[in-house]
């Protein structure tokens, strides 16, 4: 089909790169404001702006929260087909409890599973979770929408595409066509590098475009590179090959009773009914064995197992805060009695390998400068494919109006959608979540369409005024997109002075740079829409004159 | 973009490269898990390296397919390649259990 390799890679890297870039767009994108999901939930959720806090006392704080909680009338519906008979009124028999935090979390999040009786699959538990302010154990609306980790998160791995797992497995493709998209370009960049030395005047312009992308591309091809490795990874066991759950279960049952009898972790309850010795006293020893080791730290994760019966067990994990693996040296008490039953052993060559990377691209480390590089990194590939987009356009919108092709039209809507349209859709969410009434039903839900809705406009807007396009002209809705996205920044930054008081002297002035740096950011990205704005303005302009010269000397 | 005429070669392409790729990831998955569990390494330490294997995998076989000269060649080698990784996956498996 192709004459030579070169030429085969490069039709991979503009017609894959052009329909998986949309999907990279907002993989990249929402990864990168995922960098600080947890700082976005503080501006987004007003009563839970405090400072971060350590993970609180068992005994007088998450006890009482733990045997408060049952899961919901929605997960008991959605539980009811994979159950034989009727669901009972109350779940009593505990699986785990488990608390997990990190250093940048001043609110806990709780995770309940219960055994559900006369389930088709007995293995299977039901969940229930809940927020808590962890300095006093006070519930907090759990029905609010976290936008950072419970919105913007999900948008980067799944496009909140959740029927039969389908936006993982589409961001996972547009994972694997960015590695090969990396490949591909550089195969193509040695042309490209001759191509520099060519005196291309009339293609100045096209040029500027592709210097952007290569520079966006190769300064941050390690990055890029990495992140869409380990993100594969990540998910890879689960959900991309899950052999361990189809053709391989059969090893992965063997190795979890192995695994059982070697750490002596029961994988079940034993039938006999017991109590629960002080776990504040099991958490005070485990902080005591890793200072010991030299490893002094916080809690970052703590589970109870198979509560109130003999073979239940206390594990206490040590957050990651100060290093890239994630939470680790795990210590395992037993729950009746409190002692000691194990320690994690350090991990193995490739445990240690796994850990790093899922760590790499997780990032629950303190280093806040290298989290803005991820942030840096994440926007780069942005870039790099935006002006993909436009390269794509500008190459061949004179040649598509010259054979009346819509080609290059549509392409650009979609491009004007994909950039512009979702900054737009990501301030509109930001908007509804200050408008709308504290105590609206489903407040989160109508959060969600507002975003959805203000894509929607977006590409409504960037669809109707497209039609220059098809004359070899560039799309207004860019320029009017971004003079859109100022609108919106500033009216965001208002909202949240008008309705918490919060305006940025006052965070700033108490160092508060959840919110500030929230803030600070969206004011940054109102003004470089401007700034674009402006530059678009000129360009069309220079645009009009030109054809205005050549219509008149065509006259001549 | 290829011609008109090219559209049938451009789908198969596309198919072997994303469709052949999975199944050949798959096998590479399956036989370097298993082989890994059977020299003694732990089941999911084995099973993120050979994901990892298996990625790199699907990446190389998704560039070959688009410029290999004879898709022929693509096909057979990613459905029955695949499948023999896979099957020796599970007859690895059969000898450990």
């Amino acid at each position: 089909m192709f004459q030579s390799f070169r030429q085969a890679m490069a039709w991979l890297h503009t017609w894959f790169g052009l329909v998986l870039g949309f999907v990279l767009m907002a993989a990249f994108f929402f990864g990168a404001l995922s960098v600080f999901d947890r700082e976005i939930d503080r501006w987004a959720i007003p009563s839970t702006r405090i400072e971060p806090q350590p993970m609180p006392s068992f005994e007088k704080v998450l006890r009482p929260a733990f045997e408060r909680m049952q899961p919901t009338q929605q997960a008991i519906d959605a539980m009811k087909p994979r159950v034989n008979g009727a669901m009972p009124e109350r779940f009593d028999t505990v699986v785990s409890w488990s608390a997990y935090t990190t250093h940048r979390d001043p609110v806990l999040a709780l995770f309940a599973g219960y055994q559900v009786p006369n389930a088709k699959d007995p293995e299977e538990a039901i969940w229930a979770d809940t927020t808590i302010d962890p300095r006093d154990g006070t519930p907090l609306p759990n029905d609010r929408l976290k936008i950072g980790s419970g919105f913007f998160y999900p948008m980067h791995y799944s496009l909140t595409l959740d029927w039969k797992n389908l936006g993982i497995f589409i961001v996972g493709l547009s994972a694997l066509v960015m590695l090969a998209a990396l490949v591909s370009g550089v195969v193509m960049h040695r042309k490209i590098f001759r191509e520099f030395f060519t005196f291309r005047p009339g293609k100045a312009r096209l040029r500027s475009v592709l210097d952007l992308h290569n520079l966006t591309g190769v300064v941050a091809l390690p990055f890029h590179f990495f992140f869409a490795l380990t993100g594969l990874l990540i998910f890879a066991a689960t959900y991309y090959f899950p052999l361990g759950h189809t053709q391989l279960h059969e090893l992965h049952d063997l190795h979890a009773e192995v695994e059982a009898r070697e750490t002596g972790l029961p994988h079940q309850r034993a039938g006999v009914a017991a109590g629960l010795a002080n776990v504040d006293a099991m958490v005070a020893d485990a902080q005591r064995r890793w200072k010991a080791n030299d490893k002094a730290g916080d809690v970052g994760f703590l589970v109870l197992q198979h509560l109130g019966d003999e073979n239940g067990y206390v594990s206490v994990y040590r957050a990651g805060t100060d290093r890239i693996a994630l939470v680790g040296d795990g210590i395992h008490y037993k729950a009746s009695t409190g002692e000691l039953i194990r320690e994690d052993p350090a991990a193995t060559p490739v445990g240690r390998m796994a850990e790093f990377l899922t760590g790499l691209h997780l990032q629950h480390f303190r280093h806040w400068l290298l989290r803005w590089l991820y942030v840096l990194g994440g926007l780069a590939g942005a870039v790099c494919i935006a002006t993909g987009f436009v390269f794509f356009v500008e190459k061949r919108k004179r040649q598509h109006a010259q054979m009346g092709s819509q080609g290059a039209r549509i392409v650009d809507a979609l491009a004007v959608t994909t950039v512009t349209g979702m900054v737009l859709a990501t301030l509109g969410i930001l908007v509804a979540n200050r408008l709308l009434p504290e105590d609206l039903p489903a407040r989160g839900d109508w959060e969600r369409y507002a975003f959805w809705g203000t894509w929607a406009l977006a590409f409504l807007h960037a669809g109707l005024r497209s039609a220059p396009v098809a004359r070899g002209l560039a799309n207004p809705a860019w320029r009017e997109q971004c003079w859109a996205i100022a609108v919106f920044a500033v009216s965001v930054v208002a909202l949240n002075w008008a309705t918490t008081g919060d305006h940025l002297l006052a965070t700033l002035s108490r160092g508060y740079w959840p919110v500030a740096g929230v803030d600070l950011f969206i004011l940054a990205g109102g003004t470089i829409s401007v700034l674009a704005a402006f530059r678009l303005r000129r360009r069309a302009q220079q645009a009009g004159q030109e054809r205005a010269a050549s219509q008149e000397a065509a006259r001549a | 973009m290829p011609s008109r005429s090219q559209r049938p070669q451009v789908v198969a392409r596309v198919a072997a490269a994303i469709l052949g790729g999975y199944a050949f990831a798959w096998g590479v998955v399956a036989t370097g898990a298993s082989l890994m569990v059977a020299a003694g390494m732990d089941f999911h330490d084995a099973e993120f390296l050979g994901s990892m294997i298996g990625v790199l995998a699907f990446l190389g076989v998704f560039l070959w397919a688009i410029a290999a000269r004879r898709l022929r060649w693509v096909w057979l080698v990613t459905v029955i390649g695949g499948g023999a990784l896979a099957a020796t996956g599970s007859f690895v498996q059969s000898l450990l259990v």
